[in-house]
Parts: C-alpha cells; structure tokens; sequence
C-alpha cells in the first residue's frame, strides 16, 4: 500500500469518527479522533464511562457493535515497514490481523473462555486458525506465557476455565493475548472487578510481560493510578474526542485541559489531604446532541463566550503535549496559585 | 476435680454423644449409598417399581374382565356349570383368579424378578416378553429415526434463526415452526393420510399399513429394508413435523442467547475461523439445554406412538400396547408398561450421566 509512516508507529488513528445508530438518533461516540502507538510504547486512554474508550478501541479490531458507523477516518497499520489499512481488510485479512496483529483482552475475563474447552483447546484454537498446526510447539510457547503470567503452568493448560479463580483466568488471558506474538496489545480495564491484591499481581505481570515481550499496549482506564504507573503516554477521552494528549508525566503534572485537572482532583493522593478532592460539577453530555463549541463548557470553571462558539482545536503545544483548551493559560495560571 | 474439669468431662461426653461421626449405618453401606452412580441407578429402579405398582392397581380397576368375560362365553357356549367353567379358565390362563389382589401382586413382583413378564392373559401361552421384542423394534426404528431426524434439523434451523435473528427469513422460519409446534401429533397423522394420502393420492393409504410388505422375509435384503423405511415413512414425518417446531425454537432462543457471551466476542476477536466458532463456541453451548429436554422428549415420543401407529395402523409397539388395552388384557399392558417406563427413566439417566461429557462444569468427580 502506497502510505507511508514513520518506521516507529505501530497504529496510527487519522480523524476517526464513530456513531452509533439509535431509535433516538445518532449517537456521536468518537470524533475527529487522531493518535498515533510507537512500538514498544504503553498509551492510557483515560475518561469516564461512557466517554467513548471503548469505542475507540473496538474499533482498531473493527469488532465495532453492528449500530456503529464509522463515518470518517483511517486506521493505519504498521510492521515491518509494511503498512495496512485496517479499515479496508477484507474479512479473511482482518481475520488474519486480528490476534496474530492485535489482540483485545476484555474487560471482565471471567467469561472470555469458552465453558465447555479446556484452556489448552481454546490456545490450540487460536494458534491453528492462524495457521500454527504444531500443538507441542504450541504447548511449549503457551507454558512459557503461562509461567510469566505467575500461574501454575501445568495445571492451568489443563484446567477448564471454572475450575481458576477470577485473577487467575485475567492472566491466562493476558498469556492468551500474546501467544501469537501481535505487536499491539488493546487491554480494556484489565483490573476492573478485580481485589485490590489481584490487580496489584495483574500489573507486576503485565509490567514483567513487557519487559520480556516486545509488544505495544493501549490501556483503557477510568484508574488514574494504573494509567501513571504504566503508560508512556496518555489521551484523556471526553464526549468521544480526545481532549489532552502527551507524555505522562506531562499531562498528569502539567495538565492543559481542564477536564484532565478535574480528573485528577477527584482522586485522592498519598500527599494531599482529603480536603483537597474535588469532584467535576455536572454529568457527561448527551452524546446525540452534543454541545456546541467546546463540549466540556457546559462544566468547566474557565469557560466563556468563545468556548460556547467555537470547538478549540488540538493544538500542539510544548514537547507534543496537546491540549483541546482555549484557556491552557488560566489552568496554568490557576494551579501555580493553587500550590 | 475442679469444676471447670467437670464441666470440661461433661462438654467432651456431650459432644461424643451428639457428634456426627456416630455412625447409624456401618461405614461400608454408606459409602456404597454415597457414590454418585449407586444412588442414580437405585433411584430409577425405585420408580420404576412405583409406576408398576400403580399399573397393576389401575388396569385392574378398568371396567371390564376378561376373564368374567370368558367364563360367561363358555357357560353359554357349552353348558357347563359355572365351576367347571371357571376351573377350565383358571387352568388355562396358568392363574388362580381366586387369589387375593394382593396375592397375584406379590406373585407378580416375585415372577418381575425372575425377569419373567409372564403370558398374555387373553392368548394363552404367549410369552409377553416375545410379543415385545416382536413389536419393538418397529417403534424403535421409527420413533428413532424421526426424533433423530427432528433433532438435528431442529438445532441447524434454530441457529439460522438465531444467526440471521429479526430478518425477514427469521420471522417466517419462527412463524412456521410456531405453528408446528401449536399442531399436536395426531392432528398431522389424520392431516397426512387425508391431503396427501386420500385427496391427492399421491400414496396408497392402505398399501402403507403394518410395518413391511407382506411377502417379503425379514433379513439383510434390499426388498426387505426398502420396504421398511416404505412403511416407517408416513409415522417418521408425523413425528417430525410434530416435534420439530420445538426444537427450532428452542436453539434459537438459547444460540441467541449464546452468541452475546462475551466469548463468542471474544473468539471474533481472537480470529478464529467462522466454522470453529459455529460448532465448538456456539452450537455446544447452545445445545447444552437442548440435551437435557432431549431425554425427556424420548420417553414422550414413544408414549405418543400409541396414537400415531393406531392412525397408520403401523404395528410397533404402540400398536400393541393399545390392543392389550382395548382387550383389558392386564399381563401384557403391564409388560408394556414396565418398557415404556423403563425407557423413559433410563433415558433421563443416561442424560444425566452423559450431561458432564458436554459440560465439563457440572461433571461428577471421584474426590470432593
């Protein structure tokens, strides 16, 4: 195919926008969304529920529920400098891509596996449908995925999925997603409904996966925490458009948009005093009929007549850090009078 | 002692007294009753008796006697005194009429055990036990080829429906097996022999009777086996069409349901091929309901036999239990009976025991 990318970029989302098709209309679930994965590289999509993460993510399979419409936007592929457009995938080739390119760990593992297969068969499945027939290598490959997860290899390869408990089945799942070695790994809310001890053994995993795998991984996480001790980089999502985006350090020190300030004041650190919390006034808008100009006005304390008119752009701003804001300098501004 | 150890000493008798570990029944005898297998099969044998008992009782309590019937025919018939008569049935039918209700059930049983089901209270010297494995089969083949028949179209057309679920193709398929469903069986017997069979004459509704051309020897030849299939026809689609409707609506509503399991999504996005998911992610969840209404539907399907092979005069066993009805003949309708509840128990056992072979999750394991 005749794009071309910079020999870094994994993924690379060009203006992709998304409806959904309702009785009540048209519901706007992504807009004008762009970014772009390096390989290697860890990026947090951060937002509350509902603020289109998971649209956004199911679409780089395209396992897109059969509503969606994408309306506008490519989604660009890179390996090898061979490049290719997910959204053009014939479905033998999107077939192909997805797992052996990019695989998806859900959210809530305790029913991604088939009840009646025992884990062993639901690995051999994935190898032979992407054309690996040698089930010893197969084994061997999954036990060695299996042991870095922190799971009892033998006994979970040959378990049925309920005889593990709920973080064991999250992590053969993570074993499962790398098994054919994708360069993009998509895990949304890879904690979510786990104990506070189970999701602290799911990250050292997943942190020891990367180290020893060479994979990309796009995260999808209304847990703050999780997003700063993982992520390279980090892309608050509201009202389906990507309001802040850069560095994680960057956008979690140096927040430019208000709604990623808000955020973070609503959680509690080990530094600050409980006083400080702040919860964001306001509820997310109506996705069918959005507000116009910028859509987080309606519950942001900087807003003013321009922000009602006109949608800020995403402007680039120092070092790659951008921000959806017009008022980037009364947030600074604010934050340096708050301390 | 102090007090405490007194009340120590009497707490440990106490406890001894009330703990669970005395044991009523020796250890062996329990442990026996415990296995999983030994209580299913002693639970079956256990019904099957009950529904027995109640058979002896009841077809005893129908109007009619057979034997009053007989002594009168031949008091009438050869002028004999009545005891005479009476000791000439008795001998005949190898049974004392004069025993106690009672007596003749307990004879009953004691002969049950000797796997003997008697003779045939209106043919004398018939052992019931040969009628039935003259009848049987014929049933056997019929009810088991339409049930099969039904079954796996029922569960390929219920996850078509379920596929292509609120299209136009799902609308018409659910309309029509609602309707099949709504039809009882005999309904499509008397419909059948009268559209096809009588109106259009596309068969001859009396060559169609009994199970195989007369003339032909029962064996391996193609005469023989073509015109056996020839004669099961007519009662293979009645059972069809009656039961199909069922089983379409049934996969699809439980493959719709299976295909919004998260792993089904989950196969998509693991890309699998679409044939694999289909048969091993899809149609094996979706069946696991379908198997345990199965056993049952057995012991309905041959129980309905009696009317279907009465409409097409197809002499399996059905047919047979309906003449020794009519013929209050109360040896072979309780031979009968025992089969038929025995089928239907023993069905639902093998259904129970196979059900972990599909579901791994509810399978009985050795320890635990």
């Amino acid at each position: 195919m005749s794009q071309n990318l910079p020999p870094d970029v994994a993924l690379k989302v060009d203006d992709l926008s998304i409806v959904y098709r309702t009785d009540r209309g048209e519901v706007k679930a992504t807009a004008n969304v762009s970014f772009a994965l390096r390989s290697g590289e860890a990026m947090a999509l951060i937002g509350e529920s509902g603020s289109g993460k998971t649209t956004i993510s199911l679409a780089l399979i395209r396992k897109l529920p059969k509503n969606a419409l994408i309306t506008s936007g490519q989604i660009l592929y890179q390996r090898n400098q061979e490049v290719q457009d997910v959204l053009k995938l014939n479905s033998r080739q999107l077939r192909e891509f997805r797992w052996n390119e990019c695989a998806m760990v859900f959210q809530g593992a305790q029913n991604a596996f088939n009840p009646v297969l025992k884990i062993r068969k639901q690995f051999e499945d994935t190898a032979q449908s992407h054309g690996w027939r040698d089930k010893a290598a197969v084994r061997e490959r999954a036990l060695s995925l299996l042991q870095l997860v922190r799971l009892d290899p033998e006994r979970v390869y040959d378990a049925y999925p309920h005889e593990l408990s709920g973080g064991m089945k999250q992590r053969a799942l993570l074993a499962l997603g790398v098994l054919l070695s994708p360069q993009v790994v998509i895990l949304d809310e890879p904690t979510t409904a786990l104990d506070i001890l189970t999701q602290r053994a799911i990250i050292d995993v997943l942190n020891d996966m990367r180290r020893q795998l060479d994979f990309s991984i796009i995260f999808i996480s209304h847990d703050l925490s999780l997003a700063a001790e993982m992520a390279d980089h980090v892309a608050t999502v509201y009202a389906g458009e990507i309001v802040e985006l850069g560095g994680v350090n960057d956008v979690f020190y140096q927040s430019l948009h208000p709604y990623t300030q808000g955020l973070l004041t609503s959680v509690p650190t080990l530094e600050h005093t409980q006083d400080l919390l702040q919860s964001i006034p306001g509820s997310p808008p109506n996705l069918i009929t959005p507000p116009v100009g910028c859509k987080f006005h309606p519950r942001c304390a900087f807003a003013d007549d321009v922000c009602m008119e006109d949608s800020p752009p995403l402007a680039v701003d120092v070092g790659g850090h951008l921000a959806a804001c017009w008022h980037k300098d009364r947030l600074i501004e604010s934050r340096k009078a708050r301390v | 002692m102090t007090d405490f150890q007194l009340l120590d000493a009497g707490q440990d008798a106490l406890e001894q007294a009330l703990s669970p570990k005395r044991k009523l029944v020796p250890a062996p005898v329990e442990n026996f009753y415990k296995n999983y297998y030994v209580r299913v099969f002693a639970q079956a044998i256990l019904t099957i008796w009950a529904v027995l008992t109640v058979t002896f009782f009841l077809v005893r309590q129908m109007p009619g006697n057979p034997i009053d019937v007989l002594i009168e025919q031949i008091l009438t018939q050869e002028g004999i005194s009545y005891q005479e008569a009476y000791d000439r049935v008795a001998a005949s039918f190898n049974f004392d009429p004069d025993a106690t209700l009672f007596d003749q059930y307990l004879d009953y049983i004691r002969d049950l055990l000797h796997l003997d089901l008697g003779t045939s209270i209106t043919s004398p010297g018939t052992r019931i036990i040969d009628e039935i494995a003259r009848f049987l089969p014929w049933t056997l083949f019929a009810v088991g080829s339409g049930f099969l028949i039904s079954f796996v179209l029922g569960v390929i057309l219920g996850m078509t429906m379920a596929y292509y679920r609120d299209s136009a193709l799902d609308h018409a398929m659910s309309l029509v097996s609602s309707f099949f469903t709504g039809v009882p069986n005999y309904i499509w017997g008397l419909l059948i022999i009268i559209g096809p069979g009588i109106s259009w004459n596309w068969f001859d509704v009396g060559a169609a009777r009994g199970t195989y051309d007369p003339g032909l020897t029962p064996g391996l030849n193609a005469a023989f086996i073509g015109s056996a299939i020839e004669h099961a026809l007519l009662p293979i689609i009645t059972y069809v069409l009656a039961t199909l409707g069922s089983w379409m609506l049934s996969m699809k509503s439980s493959t719709t349901s299976v295909l919004n399991d998260d792993y089904v999504n989950v196969a998509e996005a693991r890309g699998l091929k679409d044939r694999r998911i289909i048969t091993a992610y899809v149609g094996r969840n979706a069946m696991l309901p379908l198997f345990a209404q199965l056993s049952i539907s057995i012991g309905f399907v041959l129980g309905s036999g009696v009317v279907i092979e009465e409409i097409f005069v197809y002499w399996g066993f059905g047919h047979y239990l309906f003449q020794a009805i009519t013929v209050r003949d109360y040896t072979s309708v309780q031979g009968a009976v025992l089969i038929l509840s025995s089928t239907f128990v023993f069905s639902n056992l093998f259904a129970d025991l196979t059900y972990g072979l599909l579901d791994p999750r509810v399978r009985v394991t050795g320890e635990k």
